[in-house]
């Protein structure tokens, strides 16, 4: 039962030199869901380059594809045409588990709400990742875990479950587990759709710091002009394109 | 709320399927018990009112069945009827085949000549027209080895006559049945041996012989039926205690999908009660619901048991056609109670769960979904209780040999063991869990968050693998025990004695030659004339004995000064009695011995090799001691050595019967009282398959969640898998030491008082077998929840509400 040891799928090389100073890159992308009459092109046709370290917003009203080019970018859905190149990789040739694999490794994510597992504590819940590639938690980890639950606040917290936690803290426990792995690119959801504006304001302001302090990229979709303000560049869509 | 119900109807029907066949199996076996008995119940008035069918009277004993007729008012009284009348019974007697000697308890009943009268069905050949025929019954030929054409001595002495089979015949009656059929004329020969327990009577029944009273027919296979019934009833009252188990497991298995629906649902409730629903609405919509899960579910089980009973009855008729099994009727009774206890079962096992529906506030749906499964307090102090309090009356059960004690304290651990199964079982699968890597720790911490759920999941296997390692257990050592008793009583299988003629060595190569002889042994000694015995009788030693004995030669060993005889094999005729001490004479050479008993080696007597030896110098083979193989027919090999005993005038001791069909009896109980339960364990993995399904479907956004962060979906449903082994194994494991803990209760309590020297012994091949198929079936269980789980992708999970 602990498959996890050894996984069927190969693993990924890693490229050490990514071309220039770009963490993903989107050519000509598109995505259709359904057919005939009720066919959505949620995607158009996107050309996106993200760089390096920095702190990415995706604008757009409601309905405009952010969350299609999100999942589409951190392989959690194949486009239907284009390329999608993350950390020197071609998303289109993987496979489920290489998708899943590639995703352990180099992608970390905060979803809008329902982030962590229940049945496991905060400290659990940042740690998981690790253990779900099957990596001891060895001292080096440790001391990851307690920096990142110190920068984001939520040291005193870990012993706790989510259900005694607030909305807040959630979010920036959901943070530190996405970071945990030190990924290529982090992912936000709407991270803070579901928070009031004081509590956004700080899960917002540990993301730009996660950016800054650690060199992290992070890619972050909503559609608050408020949340958009924290990055270093946005992007607009707007019916499935880049506006 | 109509519209309510009719949609949550449509929603979750396919929720429901795993539960409603739990339900069902359960009430289907209620009706296969009911079919049966009625089945069996029509075989018996078929079988019992065939020698009557054309009878208007049937004359018997007035006080049946503690006194009985005179023959010899009934012959006369049949006599007087002629033609009209037919007198039903059997003499016993010994009878001959040739030189072959068949069984002394040979009974031969009457056959009709007229077409009115007969009962018994031909079989092969003819009947029987005149003085010097005979019918066989089949099963008595089978046994015997008749055929037709053979010819039998039945009686010995002045009473001795002749008879050639002529046909075989079946006897549907088993109280008028005999193991071979004459005219009645023929029969009279013997009539100082003669019972005769009925007349058949046409026409005006005149005066009857004293002591007797005239009844339909009808009432008087109702007056026997009654006294066979009491067994037929007792087997049923049995059955539906196993039918009960299942229910009771059922019960679990929808109590837990109602709680997870339920909890899975309070928020729909919750905004119910929001727009204006009342509380009893809300409640009255889900009982309903309960009820349509019920009554269909009852339907169902009714259905295919009724379906089930009837072709159960057909194989038994194809099969063993010696059980009497008749066209059952509908048994109305039986169906409406299958059909209750399944609506009954289903209502109660969702009532626990409406309760929280009753209890949830409007406000409920507005909070956010955190928290709705809030973990609930369970209390140690009842389950403590109750395990304190049965654990003392199972100890005084012990003491005091009370088997009804000892399952009031069974029952009371057991239920102590289930009470406290919120707080034990998670513990438990977390320990089981925690070595096994990240993806069995997670199947583990899913498992232990629901506390009460995974209870409620291994509870219901618990139950039937405790009594299915009880049963195991109890039977490994009360048929070891027996054994040993039956060993001690029975030590030689075969003994062949020749108190005449010394053995040759040739026909010790011919017994060791015949089919079904393991091993035989030649036993020295002399004839000799013990004191007290009417005849002299061989005195023998068997310091080899051990390799043929069953209890390991241990009677073959005497003290020099003593001689052990067989009581069994004198009977009334032994009149020296233990510590007796008797003279021995051999010839001219004379010596006293003090008297020990046993059974089980024949008419011989046995002595230390030194006592045999101030005997005579020169010792000769006087029996042959055989161990049969395994599965030797005892009948069989008794006859065939029988032929090889007859010419040297030796004598035959079969103990081999007895022990083979006490072993078979405990053989078919232990098999039939696990087949039984494999239908409360099969309900149970049903159960644990339904928990883990409704959890897939609960849990698709931490599953999806999961599978984002980087578990494969291999991962994924071994995750899953582990899951289910590790609730298997948790309830095996526990239910192993439960079922062992009983077993040893009832061996102290049972076995140890009936069985002297009774030691419990523990079958571990067939628990580790048992623990096994649990393992592999909980894996079986998560097959299906662990594939649909695996099918969603993360994006379509995310989204889900
Ligand atoms: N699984 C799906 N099936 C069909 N249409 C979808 C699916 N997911 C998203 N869409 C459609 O694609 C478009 C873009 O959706 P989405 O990326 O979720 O927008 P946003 O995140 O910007 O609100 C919308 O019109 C939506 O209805
Ligand atoms: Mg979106």
């Amino acid at each position: 039962m602990t498959g996890s040891r050894h996984d069927p799928a190969p693993r990924l090389p890693r490229t050490a030199a990514s071309p220039g100073a770009v963490a993903a890159r989107a050519r000509n992308l598109t995505k259709t869901y359904g057919r005939g009459a009720t066919q959505v092109h949620a995607l158009r046709g996107i050309d996106l380059d993200l760089p390096r370290g920095g702190f990415t917003a995706i604008m757009g009203p409601s309905g405009s594809g952010k969350s299609t080019l999100m999942h589409c970018l951190a392989g959690l859905d194949q486009a239907s045409g284009g390329t999608v190149t993350v950390a020197g990789t071609d998303l289109g040739s993987l496979d489920d588990d290489a998708l899943t694999i590639f995703r352990r490794e180099h992608v970390g994510f905060v979803f809008q709400s329902f982030n962590l597992l229940p049945m496991l504590t905060a400290g659990e819940n940042i740690v998981l990742p690790l253990e779900l590639g099957g990596r001891r938690i060895d001292d080096a980890a440790r001391e990851r875990v307690r920096l990142l639950a110190d920068i984001l606040g939520v040291a005193d917290r870990l012993a706790h479950r989510p259900a005694e936690l607030s909305g807040g803290q959630q979010q920036r426990v959901a943070i530190a587990r996405a970071l945990i792995t030190q990924p290529d690119l982090l992912f936000a959801d709407e991270p803070t759709g579901n928070l009031d504006s004081t509590t956004s304001a700080e899960v917002l302001d540990h993301l730009r710091r996660s950016a800054r302090e650690l060199g992290q990229t992070v890619v972050m979709v909503t559609h608050e002009r408020d949340a958009a303000a924290y990055a270093d560049h946005v992007v607009t869509m707007q019916d499935g394109r880049i506006a | 709320m109509r519209a309510v119900f009719l949609a949550s109807l449509r929603t979750y029907s396919r929720r429901y399927v795993a539960a409603a066949v739990a339900v069902t199996v359960a009430v289907a076996f209620v009706v296969v018990v009911g079919i049966l008995t009625s089945g069996a119940r029509s075989g018996l008035m078929d079988g019992l009112g065939a020698p009557y069918r054309n009878a208007e009277h049937v004359v018997s004993p007035e006080g049946w069945p503690s006194s009985e007729l005179d023959p010899a008012a009934v012959i006369a009284f049949t006599e007087r009827h002629g033609e009209n009348a037919s007198a039903i019974g059997r003499a016993t007697l010994p009878a001959h085949a040739g030189s072959r000697k068949l069984s002394d308890t040979t009974t031969v009943g009457p056959i009709a000549t007229s077409q009115v009268w007969r009962w018994q069905e031909l079989s092969s050949g003819r009947f029987p027209s005149r003085t010097g025929e005979a019918a066989v019954d089949v099963y008595a030929a089978l046994a015997e080895d008749l055929a037709v054409g053979d010819r039998i001595t039945i009686g010995v002495g002045a009473a001795a006559s002749d008879v050639q089979v002529v046909g075989l015949v079946e006897s549907p009656s088993p109280p008028a049945q005999a193991s071979m059929y004459v005219t009645w004329p023929q029969l009279l020969l013997w009539r100082d041996h003669l019972h005769l327990g009925s007349v058949a009577v046409r026409g005006e029944v005149g005066p009857l012989p004293e002591g007797a009273k005239a009844l339909s027919p009808e009432a008087f296979t109702a007056e026997r039926l009654t006294h066979v019934q009491n067994r037929v009833d007792s087997l049923s009252v049995m059955l539906l205690l196993f039918a009960g188990i299942a229910l009771f497991v059922s019960i679990l298995v929808i109590a837990n999908t109602f709680s997870i629906l339920f909890a899975r649902r309070l928020r729909d409730f919750a905004l119910l009660r929001c727009v204006g629903a009342t509380r009893r609405q809300v409640v009255r919509s889900v009982r309903r619901e309960a009820a349509v899960v019920g009554v269909l579910a009852s339907l169902t089980g009714t259905l295919v048991g009724v379906g089930l009973g009837h072709g159960l009855i057909a194989v038994i008729d194809a099969l063993a056609s010696a059980v009497p099994m008749g066209a059952a009727e509908l048994p109305v009774p039986w169906l409406l109670g299958g059909f209750a206890a399944g609506l009954a079962v289903t209502m109660v096992a969702s009532w626990l769960p409406t309760r929280r529906v009753i209890r949830v506030s409007p406000l409920a749906a507005l909070r956010p979904d955190a928290g709705v499964d809030a973990r609930t307090r369970t209390g140690l102090a009842r389950p403590a209780l109750l395990l304190v309090i049965g654990l003392a009356l199972l100890g005084v059960a012990m003491d005091r040999s009370s088997t009804a004690l000892m399952l009031a304290g069974g029952g009371s651990v057991f239920a102590g063991v289930l009470l406290s199964g919120p707080v034990l079982v998670p513990r438990l699968v977390r320990i089981a869990g925690a070595p096994l890597g990240p993806t069995v720790r997670l199947a583990a911490e899913n498992a232990a968050h629901h506390p009460r759920r995974t209870a409620t999941t291994t509870a219901s296997l618990l139950v039937g693998v405790t009594l299915t390692i009880a049963v195991l257990t109890g039977m490994a050592t009360w048929r070891t025990s027996l054994n040993e008793q039956i060993g001690r009583d029975h030590p030689i299988d075969i003994a062949l004695t020749s108190p005449t003629r010394p053995l040759t060595t040739d026909l010790l190569t011919r017994i060791r030659r015949t089919p079904g002889v393991e091993r035989a042994i030649p036993v020295y000694g002399a004839v000799a004339q013990v004191a007290g015995l009417h005849d002299p009788i061989p005195v023998v030693t068997a310091p080899a004995a051990g390799q043929v004995a069953r209890d390991g030669g241990v009677f073959a060993r005497v003290e020099p000064g003593k001689i052990r005889i067989d009581a069994d094999a004198f009977g009334k005729d032994l009149t020296p009695r233990p510590g007796d001490r008797v003279t021995v004479r051999a010839g001219d050479r004379r010596i006293q011995l003090q008297v020990a008993v046993g059974t089980g080696w024949g008419p011989a007597g046995v002595v230390a090799p030194e006592t045999l030896a101030t005997l005579t110098d020169a010792p000769e083979p006087r029996a042959v001691w055989i161990r049969a193989s395994t599965g030797a027919d005892p009948a069989r090999l008794g006859a065939d050595l029988d032929e090889l005993a007859d010419p040297v005038g030796a004598t035959i001791e079969n103990g081999l019967r007895t022990w083979e069909s006490l072993d078979q009896q405990l053989q078919i109980y232990t098999w039939s009282a696990l087949g039984l339960l494999g239908i409360a364990i099969v309900i149970a993995l049903i159960g644990i398959a339904n928990t883990l399904g409704l959890s897939v479907l609960e849990r698709a956004r931490e599953h999806a969640m999961l599978r984002a962060l980087g578990l494969t979906r291999g991962q994924l449903r071994r995750m899953l898998a582990a899951e289910a082994v590790l609730l298997s194994l948790v309830a095996t494991v526990l239910g192993t030491v439960l079922g062992v803990g009983f077993a040893w209760a009832a061996c102290e309590t049972i076995v140890k008082p009936a069985l002297r020297d009774a030691t419990m012994h523990i079958p571990w091949l067939s628990l580790g077998v048992v623990v096994l198929i649990a393992a592999l079936a909980g894996l079986l269980a998560a097959v299906l929840p662990a594939r649909r789980a695996a099918r969603v992708s993360p994006v379509a999970g995310l989204s889900l509400d």
